[in-house]
């Protein structure tokens, strides 16, 4: 794939942005409200689909790959790798061909790529532990991200509409 | 360098769709893990490794049992009871065993990532419940 600098330089950014929203909503005392283990925001999401609309789904999965690959080296996990790739890419996916349809908004493809989040999370739990038992969180993950999902579509649609008053995404 | 495309930024009905197939999803799931839930007469199914390492029926304990399982430099306490079974304490970075709690019903299970060790309930007797609708 060919990038042109500003392309690229916009690339750097936002896995920066990803990396710095996945590591900020550690701090969010999500779990005193939703007292649920491995609840989170997603608010990485927020980047996956900016990027998936605005610069397209080869450039978004870069952004994805590195996010990930940087992530698991900051927290030194190489398990944590597994986690985040089936994660981001499951969500990726079910986003990609969610946001083809014309009929849905922002809303519905955050919402659909939050609970493909938490599947592929669920998948590499079970690849990890060998045995079935995460399944029985994955009802109440799905449950949760529906509001997660909702919430990351709100910020992203906020970024878009903001966008439309500056000149970054213009010719 | 222009957008790819703009999303629609305001929800349309569409989109109602999609939460309802992710709540469709989660119920099926939900009966199907834990359709099986019953309580008393419990198993605890210890896992290490994915591997099962013991299997302690619940019903048989004279009284509360307290089991120490190390795995992959971990260690993790497990209370045993004729009522379920929790994770007291543990070595591991992010304490999710242990914010789990107590667990007491077939089907339910805690898991512990970093030390790879999982600890599901199963079978047991019927409780009073005849039928479950909706």
């Amino acid at each position: 794939m060919k990038l042109t600098t500003k392309q690229l330089t916009l690339c750097a950014v936002l896995t920066a942005l990803a990396l710095a929203l996945s590591y900020v909503e550690n701090f969010l005392p999500l779990s005193l409200a939703v007292p649920l283990p491995g609840v989170k925001l997603g608010l990485a999401n927020i980047v996956t689909v900016f990027a998936l609309y605005a610069l397209g789904i080869g450039q978004a999965f870069l952004i994805l790959i590195a996010r990930c690959t940087l992530g698991a080296l900051f927290a030194g996990n190489l398990n944590a790798l597994l986690f985040s790739l089936l994660g981001g890419l499951s969500a990726m996916a079910v986003m990609a061909l969610l946001s083809r349809s014309k009929r849905l908004s922002i809303y519905g493809v955050s919402v659909g790529g939050a609970a493909a989040h938490n599947c592929g999370q669920v998948a590499a739990a079970v690849l990890t532990l060998g045995n079935t038992a995460p399944l029985y969180y994955l009802p109440l993950l799905l449950g949760v991200s529906l509001f997660t999902g909702a919430l990351t579509g709100f910020a992203a649609g906020l970024l878009f509409r903001a966008l439309e008053h500056t000149s970054l995404m213009k010719a | 360098m222009p957008m790819k495309r703009s999303p629609e930024v305001r929800p349309k009905p569409a989109d109602a769709l999609v939460a309802l197939a992710v709540l469709a999803l989660a119920a099926a799931l939900a009966l199907s893990a834990w359709g099986g839930g019953r309580s008393g007469g419990l198993t605890a199914v210890i896992s290490v490794n994915g591997q099962v390492t013991e299997t302690v029926n619940l019903s048989r304990l004279s009284g509360p049992e307290v089991r120490e399982l190390n795995a992959n430099g971990y260690t993790l306490h497990v209370r045993l009871s004729s009522d379920g079974a929790e994770v007291i304490d543990s070595t591991c970075p992010n304490q999710v065993c242990v914010h789990t709690g107590h667990i007491s019903r077939a089907g339910q299970s805690i898991v512990c990532l970093p030390a790879r060790i999982s600890v599901t309930l199963s079978g047991g007797a019927e409780n009073g419940v005849d039928a479950v609708l909706g």
